[in-house]
């Protein structure tokens, strides 16, 4: 067994009850190395937002293992795999899911508060991160008064704040025109590049392509096809 | 906690309407505790204000303003008591009041000896009525349209005698629409045809040297024809028949009740709302590693802050409205501990409505972040 940064092997999970249930996971197993961007493809309901939530500590699988810094994760309670997500794994989201009733730089401020509450600098710094994403001039905006590029871009610093090694994205540039979604695109390449940050962006967007390291399609609940290096 | 502040201030429609469910639930809340409060206090107001430690009534009397008669030597026999310290007499009967103007009105007159206490209205206990004739009558100033006397003194009838009213006292009003009427044991059995050989209430101070139950005791052993009640006692048998036994009662018993529940449901409701309207936000802070602690501080924080203001609101409200209520229920009465113990448990809703609500968002199913 390698000693791999982030992944799930043999994974299972069932959804629902008895008659009505939904394996959406079977037996899945794929590792994802340090300082990678990854993508997952695959048809709608095939389970990748599932496998996301595995890897995020947001689930835990009824059968096989979740890996993290090669440390068997999924048989830690609620309590420890939300110290794991403050420590390691940030989210990105189709929609957003900013704070509406705080403004651009108090959302990342308090991104920077959830990873450490006794961190001093939390506005200076949430400034810093907004001015390098080219938001300095709507820092105090609320979020309804930012359009969805911009929406996105505050996520991500959000996300960013506190510095996790681990940034998981589920469709984020679904709700974004071409060119905001490039951008987004590009931003979250940077982030592999520049910090060595672990990525996973599961998406329907072929634009994505060009940008990851190696492409993981799902298909009903299995791994059908891996391009690119491990 | 900025979240907290932001979330209510952002949210300005909907912050107020929490606001106003709060201050709604607590002006019910208090308004009908006061009905309820000034019921029990006027049910036994009388009773309350004599400085007796034993009551004597006829066997089975259940409020002050039905009482039978009882022989008036049991007053003698009740002295002998060792441990008796002092007896005193109190009557009241309904009788027929005759307006300067002719006009005619049922009255309850209480009578009452002067060693009774201070604070019992009798014209020769009375601190504030020096000067005036032992016979004089006293009539409680929220009656006055009732009473329709417009100069002190007047001469009026009661029960087709003549009588001279001559003070105003404050706090005994109508209960239940009868003006009270206070004059001397003397001059009351006089109106009421009382024999010398009669008496109603037969009230008792005991010896500080005895225990007052040990009296009670060996008054029961000799007076078994009789009821021998400590004050407290008859006090609340009379709440207890006023409240329970009456439909008037009954009636403000349950609408306090029901006051009490509909505010707590009210502002249960309004918080639960309110937080679930930002459900997504508390999965969200979940997702990004918020600590129950985390949530359940913004939520709680949020809760308080408009228990608090609503509160302030409901009360701010509702103190007014019962002054003026006053002048037309005079036996309403607020206690300040009322205001208290309405706020509180309207502040605890609050916070119980808003865990309660919370709770699903603690328990975040976290594909939920991640659904469109
Ligand atoms: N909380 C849940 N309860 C019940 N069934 C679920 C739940 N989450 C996922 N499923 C089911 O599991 C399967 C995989 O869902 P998942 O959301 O992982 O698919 P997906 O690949 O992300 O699809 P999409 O591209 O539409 O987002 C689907 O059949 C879905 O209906
Ligand atoms: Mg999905």
């Amino acid at each position: 067994m390698p000693n791999h940064f982030l992944g799930v092997k043999d994974a299972s999970i069932w959804f629902g009850k008895r008659e009505a249930q939904v394996r959406a996971l079977r037996g899945v197993s794929v590792f994802f190395e340090r300082g990678t961007l990854s993508l997952v493809m695959g048809p709608s309901g095939s389970g990748k937002t599932t496998l996301l939530s595995l890897l995020g500590c947001l689930l835990s699988p009824d059968e096989g293992s979740v890996f993290l810094e090669g440390e068997v994760v999924n048989g830690l309670n609620e309590v420890e795999r939300t110290v794991v997500r403050q420590k390691k794994i940030s989210f990105v989201f189709q929609a957003f899911r900013l704070f509406h009733s705080l403004s651009a730089i108090d959302n990342v401020a308090l991104g920077f508060e959830l990873r450490d509450a006794a961190l001093p600098g939390r506005m200076k710094m949430a400034r810093d991160l907004l001015i390098r994403f080219g938001l300095g001039d709507k820092l105090n905006r609320e979020p309804n008064e930012l359009s969805p590029g911009e929406k996105q871009r505050v996520a991500i610093a959000r996300a960013l704040a506190g510095n996790p090694p681990i940034l998981l994205a589920d469709e984020p540039t679904a709700s974004l025109d071409a060119r905001a979604g490039k951008n987004i695109c590009q931003i979250l390449r940077n982030q592999v590049d520049e910090h060595g940050r672990t990525v996973v962006v599961v998406s329907h967007d072929s634009r994505w392509r060009e940008f990851a390291d190696r492409t993981i399609t799902l298909c009903d609940g299995q791994v059908e096809k891996e391009k690119g290096s491990l | 906690m900025k979240l907290a502040w932001q979330n209510i201030v952002h949210d300005r429609a909907r912050f107020s309407v929490t606001v106003l469910g709060v201050s709604f639930a607590v002006f019910l809340m208090v308004f009908q505790g006061s009905l309820l409060a000034g019921f029990l206090r006027a049910a036994s107001r009388l009773i309350d204000a004599s400085d007796s430690d034993i009551w004597i009534t006829a066997r089975g009397v259940q409020a002050f303003e039905f009482g039978i008669p009882i022989e008036g030597r049991l007053r003698e026999m009740a002295a002998g008591v060792p441990g008796v310290l002092e007896t005193s007499r109190v009557c009241m009967a309904f009788a027929v009041y005759r307006t300067p103007n002719g006009k005619q009105q049922v009255v309850a007159l209480v009578g009452a000896d002067r060693n009774v206490g201070k604070r019992f209205p009798a014209p020769d206990a009375h601190g504030s009525t020096e000067g005036m004739s032992p016979d004089a009558m006293l009539y409680d100033v929220s009656d006055r349209d009732l009473i329709q006397v417009t100069a002190l003194p007047t001469e009026v009838e009661v029960n087709r005698h003549r009588a001279s009213i001559e003070g105003q006292i404050e706090g005994y009003g109508a209960f239940l629409g009868v003006p009270f009427l206070f004059t001397s044991y003397r001059n009351a059995t006089r109106y009421l045809a009382f024999g010398p050989e009669e008496a109603m209430y037969v009230l008792l101070r005991v010896d500080r040297a005895h225990s007052i139950s040990d009296v009670q005791q060996s008054l029961r052993q000799r007076l078994p024809e009789v009821d021998v009640l400590t004050r407290d006692e008859f006090a609340s048998k009379s709440r207890t028949y006023w409240t329970i036994r009456t439909g008037a009662g009954g009636a403000i018993l349950t609408a306090a009740v029901l006051g009490f529940l509909i505010g707590l449901v009210v502002v249960s409701q309004t918080v639960y709302a309110n937080t679930m309207e930002n459900i997504e936000e508390y999965a969200t802070l979940k997702a990004l590693g918020a600590s129950h602690a985390f949530v359940a501080r913004i939520v709680l924080t949020q809760a308080l802050i408009c228990g608090a203001l609503g509160s302030i609101l409901g009360l701010l409200a509702v103190v007014p409205t019962i002054r003026y209520a006053k002048s037309l229920i005079s036996w309403l009465y607020t206690p300040w501990w009322l205001l208290l113990v309405m706020v509180v448990p309207s502040l605890a809703m609050c916070s119980l409505a808003s865990i309660a609500s919370v709770r699903s968002a603690l328990t975040v199913e976290p594909g939920r972040v991640f659904r469109a």
